[in-house]
């Protein structure tokens, strides 16, 4: 190299100036910062962006110490294990979080290799992304879903609230007429006795019939715990079927039920399982309202698997899918109601799926289509298992 | 003209077949319930002597607004005071407009019922 003249140098140097103001751009501009460790003297250095990242000071020297210092307290063990590990020359991805001095949380996420370097030595390279944003739009996703659901269950309730109405309007104007024609058979001269008493004892019945569907209500939405023994799937499907009844008939709906007995007890949460039962019913009712030239038959049935577990399936016999959409169903907004909003499908399955189980759905062989769930069945269970062969 | 006094009630709940009759009848009125709208059209006479429909609205089968089109497609002009568990703003406005008398939320005030009933068979 001695052949170099300065002029060459120069020109060297200031292109070498201009890769590394490139590489600092799109660091800064990915919010990546890269860093490299040699293993043997444990010697450090971080990337400008890197600095940044960390909130360190480009003047002191970077130590796996001031590493450790930044990193969230909760966090220290997992970077500590995450050392040793590279140390021995693994290749690293994992995420961690800071805790910058004014208190706030960083999520940063970490690749890593090693590999010698011209000098033989052995070198960690990895790369170290800002990736806060995103988890941050992760949790406001999350709420979302959360908010989405009660939208979900408001607009149900909407429909239920019908079908109550009805339900309980019903008996309510047998008891005002029967106790207003009661007054008048006791009025007349001479009084009808045994009219009267008639009329009292329809208004008496009357009474048990709006109280019964009362009840029914309470059952619905009174349990908020989850039933540690688990519950009866049939009975949870028979309630929901009880109090959508009005609903059904209104549409036109001829419903029909194919319970097993001898169910084994599913856990989880009964109120929730019931939303989601209503949920595919009242779907089943929408695909149907279009259908005029065959009865518009709806399927209500439960099995014990074989395998373990408990199904629940609703057939309608209303306008279908497009099997090449069959996964598009469950994506929140996606509908094929003119009027529906789309979410209940994918509510639903996150629902099932936060209780360990499935939800499909599959075209029939005529028309309309079948959508079943899946439950594990056996008491309260731990909340995480371990995957693997059931 | 005397023979259209009758008062029909078709309404598929069975408190409201049971207690409506007797009320009514309590009145003076001469009364007959219906199961369904098909019960009703198919008992011999009923169209010729009814003189005022009490009609459900949400039935199984043949509903209480396509009864009201059945018999417009008939040319039966039989005036129809309807009876509702939902009241449905937009439902009861087409009844309305299709010639029904009144359309009336369940439970209904009797004397509302009453007076509706006066009114339709008056209308003959």
């Amino acid at each position: 190299m001695t052949d170099v003249d300065d002029k060459q140098l120069l020109e060297l140097v200031a292109e070498l100036r201009r890769h590394e103001a490139q590489l600092a751009h799109g660091q800064a501009l990915s919010q990546t910062g890269s860093f490299s460790w040699k293993l043997d003297t444990d010697e450090i250095t971080f990337s400008q962006e890197l600095h940044r990242i960390f909130g360190f000071d480009h003047g002191a020297p970077v130590t796996l110490e001031r590493i450790a210092g930044r990193v969230d307290p909760e966090d220290r063990a997992f970077l500590a294990a995450k050392i040793r590990a590279a140390r021995q020359a693994r290749e690293a991805d994992y995420e961690i979080r800071l805790r910058m001095p004014d208190g706030r949380v960083r999520h940063v996420q970490t690749v890593s290799r090693a590999m010698r370097n011209p000098e033989g030595r052995l070198e960690v390279i990895g790369a170290v992304k800002d990736v806060t944003e995103r988890k941050l739009s992760e949790e406001t996703l999350g709420k979302v879903r959360t908010e989405l659901a009660h939208v979900t269950r408001v607009a149900s309730l909407g429909a239920l609230t019908a079908s109550i109405a009805h339900e309980v309007n019903q008996p309510l104007a047998g008891i005002l007429t029967n106790a207003r024609t009661c007054l008048r058979m006791l009025d007349a001269d001479p009084p009808n006795l045994d009219g009267a008493r008639s009329t009292a004892q329809r208004t008496i019945r009357d009474g048990a019939r709006a109280s019964a569907v009362i009840q029914r209500l309470r059952a619905l939405f009174a349990r908020k715990q989850p039933e540690a023994d688990g519950f009866d799937l049939n009975e949870a499907a028979r309630e929901v079927l009880a109090l959508s009844a009005g609903e059904l008939q209104s549409r036109r709906v001829v419903l029909q039920m194919d319970f097993a007995g001898d169910l084994p007890a599913v856990r989880g949460d009964r109120v929730q399982i019931q939303q989601v039962i209503l949920n595919l019913v009242l779907n089943a009712a929408d695909a149907m309202t279009g259908v005029v030239e065959r009865p518009r038959d709806l399927l209500v049935g439960t099995a014990a698997d074989p395998d373990g577990g408990v199904g629940l399936w609703v057939r309608d016999a209303g306008v279908g899918f497009d099997p090449q959409h069959a996964d598009r169903l469950f994506d929140a907004f996606y509908t094929t109601k003119t009027d529906g909003m789309g979410i209940g499908l994918s509510i639903s399955r996150s629902v099932i799926e936060n209780h360990d189980g499935r939800l499909w759905a599959t075209p029939n062989e005529g028309p309309g289509a079948t959508f079943s769930f899946w439950l594990p069945d056996g008491p309260a269970a731990p909340a995480r298992r371990e995957t693997g062969g059931k | 003209m005397e023979r259209r006094g009758l008062v029909s009630v078709v309404d598929d709940d069975e408190s409201v077949r049971e207690s409506l009759p007797d009320f009514l009848r309590s009145f003076g009125h001469e009364v007959l319930p219906f199961a369904s709208a098909d019960e009703f059209l198919q008992c011999p006479g009923s169209l010729d002597w009814t003189g005022c429909l009490i009609l459900d609205v949400a039935m199984p089968g043949m509903s209480g607004p396509e009864l009201q089109l059945e018999l417009a497609r008939r040319d039966r002009t039989i005036p129809i005071v309807f009876i509702t568990g939902y009241l449905d703003g937009a439902a009861s406005r087409q009844v309305l407009r299709r010639g029904a008398v009144a359309c009336l939320a369940k439970p209904f005030n009797e004397d509302a019922l009453l007076a509706a009933v006066s009114v339709a068979l008056g209308r003959r």
